[in-house]
C-alpha cells in the first residue's frame, strides 16, 4: 500500500467540462476489478467483471461518476449488517462483502447511483478506490485528465485555478480562439 | 448526569454511542430484556434462509458496551417508570435512577387473536429466540408452511423458508401482497415471480383457527376450507411497545408522540425508533416509520438533545427494500396516494416496473421492481421536494441515473447542502 492511499478524504472527481464520454474509466474500472486485472483475459471471465463507475449524459454534457465517499454517508447509516462502514483513518466508505446480505437498503438511500448489484454473489458493489493498485485505475485511464483523485479542497483549487483569468487566457491561446 | 436507555437495539445503541461521544463522564445505563445483545433484527430472515450464521447477526463489536463504558443490563425488563422519583423499576426487583431517559422499546408482532395461536409451531419473527424456534421446528419434519399475512415480514419469511425448499402458502386478506408498500400492479409482478419458487399466495382469505392437538397440524380459512401445515408464521405487522409510556401519561397515539427534537411529552424523556411517532418528511404528519435506518438516526438525534446539543429531527422517510428470489423491489414515499390531484406515471419492460406518484410537479413517491439501482436518486427528489415538471419523461426512462438530474440539483442547489453535491456542481 502506498502512502498516497493513506491520505484522508481522497476521492475521485470528474471535471465535467473535460469529459468526452469515451468510457475509458468504465473499462479500466471493470478490468481493475476482474480476476486477471488485464483486459484481454478479463473479458472472458464469467461472470463478466463489473464496473463501478458510470458515464452518462447530463443534458448536452457528459460526466463520469461513482461513489462520493460521503462524509455523512447515507449508505453507512442505512446498512443493517454494518457491511458498509467508514474507514477511521482515510474516511473512505468501505464495503465488507462477507457481511453484506444484499438487502439493497444502501441502494435505497445512495443519492449518486453509486452502488451496483452483484447479482451473482448477491452483494452490493461500489468504488473501493482500487486497494490493489498504486494508482486509481479510472484516473490513470482518463485521456483528458477529466478525472482527478484528491481531497475536495484539492479539487476545488484545481477548478479555481483553471477558471482564473490567467488560465482561461492560456486555454484560449492553446485552442487558437 | 445519569442517562438511562430502555431498549438495546438500533435506536438504543446508537443513542448510547452518541451520548458517550459527547459526554465522556456521564453514567449511561442501558436496559434491555433480550439476553442476546447487539444483533440486527433485519438479518433474522437471512438467518432463517441459511445465508448467514448467528455470528453475522451482530451489528456492533463484542466489546461495544465496555468500550463505550455503558452499564448494560441484559435480560432485564423495565416494568415501571416513576417519573417523579426519576426511577425505573426492573424485573430483577432492582431500581435504577435517571436524570434523562430514552424510551426505545421498539415494537412487537401483532397477534391474530384467533383460537389455537398458542400451539407449538406457531411463530412470529421478531427476535433471535423466534428465529431459533422456527429453525428448530423446521428441522423436525416440516414440509408445509402457512404464512399469515403478506406484508414485508411475511414475504421475507416466505422467501427464507421457500429458499430452503418448503412448500409455502401465504394467506392474505386483501387482494394483493405488500399492500402497505405498493400498488397492485407491482405486487402482481412479485407474486408471479415468487410462485416460480414454490411460494403460493392465496388472496382474499384469512385464517380463523389454528388446528392441532399440542402442535400445529393445519389452519381453517374463512371460506371454510382446511389447509394442512406443520408450521405457521404470523406476519400481521407490528405494534409499538408503548405501555410503559402510557402508564405515566405520556402522549401516545400509535407510538409515543415525539416533538421536533424527539422529546416525549414530559420533561427529561425522549423517544426513538419503532416506538416513536415523529415527523414524516414527505407528508409532514407524525408517523411511525418502523425502519432500521430511522431508528439509528432517531437514536442519534435524541441523544444529541439529551446531552444538551439541541438538534432538530429532520423527519423520517417512509421507504422499503425487498429482495425475493433475485427480484428486487424498492419503494419510497407515498406509493398509494389517497385523494385527488395525483398523477401516476408507469413504465414496464420485460424485467422491470416503475411507478411514479407526482403531485403539482413534485415527486411524492415511487416504486421500482426489478431494476432498482437508482432508487436513492428518486429518493432525494422526493425528500427535497424538487420541481420535476420538465423531467417526468426522463424520470421514467430506463437509463435514468444521478447524472440526469444534475440540472435540477443545480437549479435548487440551496437544498443540497452536503458537500458531495456541491463538489459535483463545481464544474457544471
Ligand atoms: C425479520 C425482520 C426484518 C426486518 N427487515 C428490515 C429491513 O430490511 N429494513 C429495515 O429498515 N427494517 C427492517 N426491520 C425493522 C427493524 O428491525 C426495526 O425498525 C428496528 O429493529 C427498530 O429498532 P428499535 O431499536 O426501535 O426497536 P427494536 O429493534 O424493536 O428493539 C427494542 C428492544 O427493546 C426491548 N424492550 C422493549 N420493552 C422493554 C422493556 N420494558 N424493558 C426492557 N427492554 C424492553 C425489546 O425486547 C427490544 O430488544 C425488520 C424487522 C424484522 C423483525
Ligand atoms: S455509496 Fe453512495 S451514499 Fe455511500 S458513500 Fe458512496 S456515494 Fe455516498
Ligand atoms: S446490500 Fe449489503 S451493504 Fe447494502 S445495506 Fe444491505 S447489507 Fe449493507
Amino acid at each position: 500500500m502506498t502512502d498516497k492511499k493513506q491520505k484522508k478524504g481522497v476521492k475521485i472527481f470528474c471535471d465535467i467540462t473535460k469529459c468526452l464520454g469515451c468510457k475509458a474509466c468504465e473499462l479500466a474500472c471493470a478490468v481493475e476489478h476482474s480476476k486477471a486485472k488485464e483486459l484481454a483475459l478479463s473479458i472472458k471471465e464469467k461472470p463478466t467483471p463489473k464496473k463501478r463507475r458510470k458515464v452518462s449524459g447530463v443534458e448536452d454534457k457528459i460526466m463520469s461518476f461513482g461513489c462520493q465517499h460521503c462524509e455523512e454517508a447515507p449508505c453507512v447509516a442505512a446498512c443493517m449488517s454494518s457491511a458498509m462502514y467508514k474507514d477511521p483513518v482515510t474516511g473512505e466508505t468501505k464495503h465488507d462483502k462477507d457481511k453484506c446480505v444484499g438487502c439493497w437498503m444502501c441502494i435505497m438511500v445512495c443519492p449518486f447511483s453509486a452502488i451496483i448489484q452483484d447479482v451473482t454473489d448477491k452483494v452490493a458493489m461500489k468504488c473501493d478506490l482500487c486497494p490493489d493498485n498504486e494508482d486509481y485505475a479510472c484516473v490513470a485511464a482518463c485521456p483528458t485528465n477529466a478525472l482527478f483523485s484528491g481531497t475536495p479542497e484539492e479539487f476545488k483549487r484545481r477548478v479555481e485555478e483553471k477558471s482564473s483569468p490567467a488560465a482561461l487566457k492560456r486555454t484560449k491561446i492553446k485552442s487558437g480562439v | 448526569m445519569r442517562y438511562c436507555i430502555i431498549g438495546g437495539s438500533a435506536a438504543g445503541t446508537s443513542a448510547c454511542e452518541m451520548i458517550r461521544g459527547i459526554d465522556k463522564k456521564a453514567d449511561i445505563t442501558l436496559i434491555t430484556d433480550e439476553k442476546f445483545a447487539l444483533y440486527s433484527r433485519c438479518l433474522l430472515s437471512y438467518l432463517l434462509a441459511g445465508s448467514i450464521n448467528e455470528d453475522k447477526l451482530k451489528f456492533k463489536e463484542k466489546d461495544f458496551f465496555e468500550r463505550n463504558k455503558i452499564e448494560a443490563l441484559l435480560g432485564v425488563r423495565v416494568e415501571k417508570i416513576d417519573s417523579k422519583k426519576r426511577e425505573l423499576g426492573l424485573s430483577n426487583k432492582k431500581k435504577v435512577t435517571f436524570d434523562r431517559l430514552l424510551i426505545a422499546t421498539g415494537a412487537r408482532p401483532k397477534e391474530m387473536g384467533i383460537p389455537g395461536e398458542d400451539k407449538k409451531g406457531v411463530f412470529a419473527l421478531r427476535t433471535i429466540e423466534d428465529a431459533r424456534g422456527i429453525l428448530n421446528r423446521s428441522n423436525k419434519g416440516v414440509k408445509r408452511v402457512a404464512i399469515l399475512g403478506g406484508g414485508l415480514i411475511g414475504m421475507r419469511d416466505a422467501y427464507a423458508l421457500g429458499h430452503k425448499g418448503f412448500d409455502i402458502k401465504v394467506i392474505v386478506k386483501s387482494g394483493q401482497i405488500l399492500s402497505q408498500m405498493m400498488e397492485k400492479e407491482g405486487a402482481e409482478i412479485i407474486e408471479a415471480h415468487i410462485k416460480k419458487f414454490g411460494v403460493d399466495v392465496m388472496k382474499g382469505l384469512a385464517a380463523t383457527e389454528i388446528l392441532g392437538k399440542d402442535e400445529v397440524s393445519g389452519i381453517i380459512l374463512d371460506n371454510g376450507n382446511k389447509l394442512d401445515c406443520e408450521l405457521v408464521i404470523v406476519g400481521k405487522g407490528v405494534a409499538p411497545n408503548i405501555e410503559l409510556a402510557k402508564d405515566i401519561g405520556l402522549a401516545t397515539k400509535e407510538g409515543i408522540i415525539a416533538d421536533d427534537y424527539l422529546a416525549a411529552s414530559q420533561d427529561g424523556i425522549w423517544t426513538a425508533g419503532d416506538v416513536c411517532e415523529a415527523k414524516d418528511l414527505v407528508t409532514g404528519e407524525k408517523t411511525v416509520n418502523a425502519l432500521w435506518p430511522c431508528a439509528v438516526e432517531q437514536g442519534r438525534v435524541a441523544a444529541l438533545n439529551m446531552a444538551g446539543k439541541k438538534t432538530k429531527y429532520e423527519g423520517s422517510q417512509s421507504m422499503n427494500s425487498l429482495d425475493l428470489f433475485g427480484l428486487s423491489t424498492i419503494s419510497i414515499g407515498v406509493t398509494k396516494p389517497k385523494g385527488a390531484g395525483y398523477e401516476i406515471l408507469t413504465s414496464k419492460t420485460e424485467n422491470s416496473y416503475k411507478r411514479l406518484v407526482i403531485k403539482g410537479d413534485i415527486l411524492w413517491g415511487m416504486t421500482l421492481v426489478g431494476k432498482v439501482e437508482n432508487a436513492g436518486v428518486y429518493g432525494i427528489l422526493i425528500r427535497n421536494k424538487i420541481n420535476i415538471s420538465d423531467y417526468k419523461k426522463i424520470l421514467l426512462r430506463d437509463d435514468f441515473n444521478y447524472a440526469k438530474i444534475l440540472p435540477l440539483i443545480k437549479k435548487e442547489a440551496q437544498k443540497f447542502c452536503k458537500p458531495e453535491f456541491q463538489d459535483i456542481l463545481l464544474t457544471y
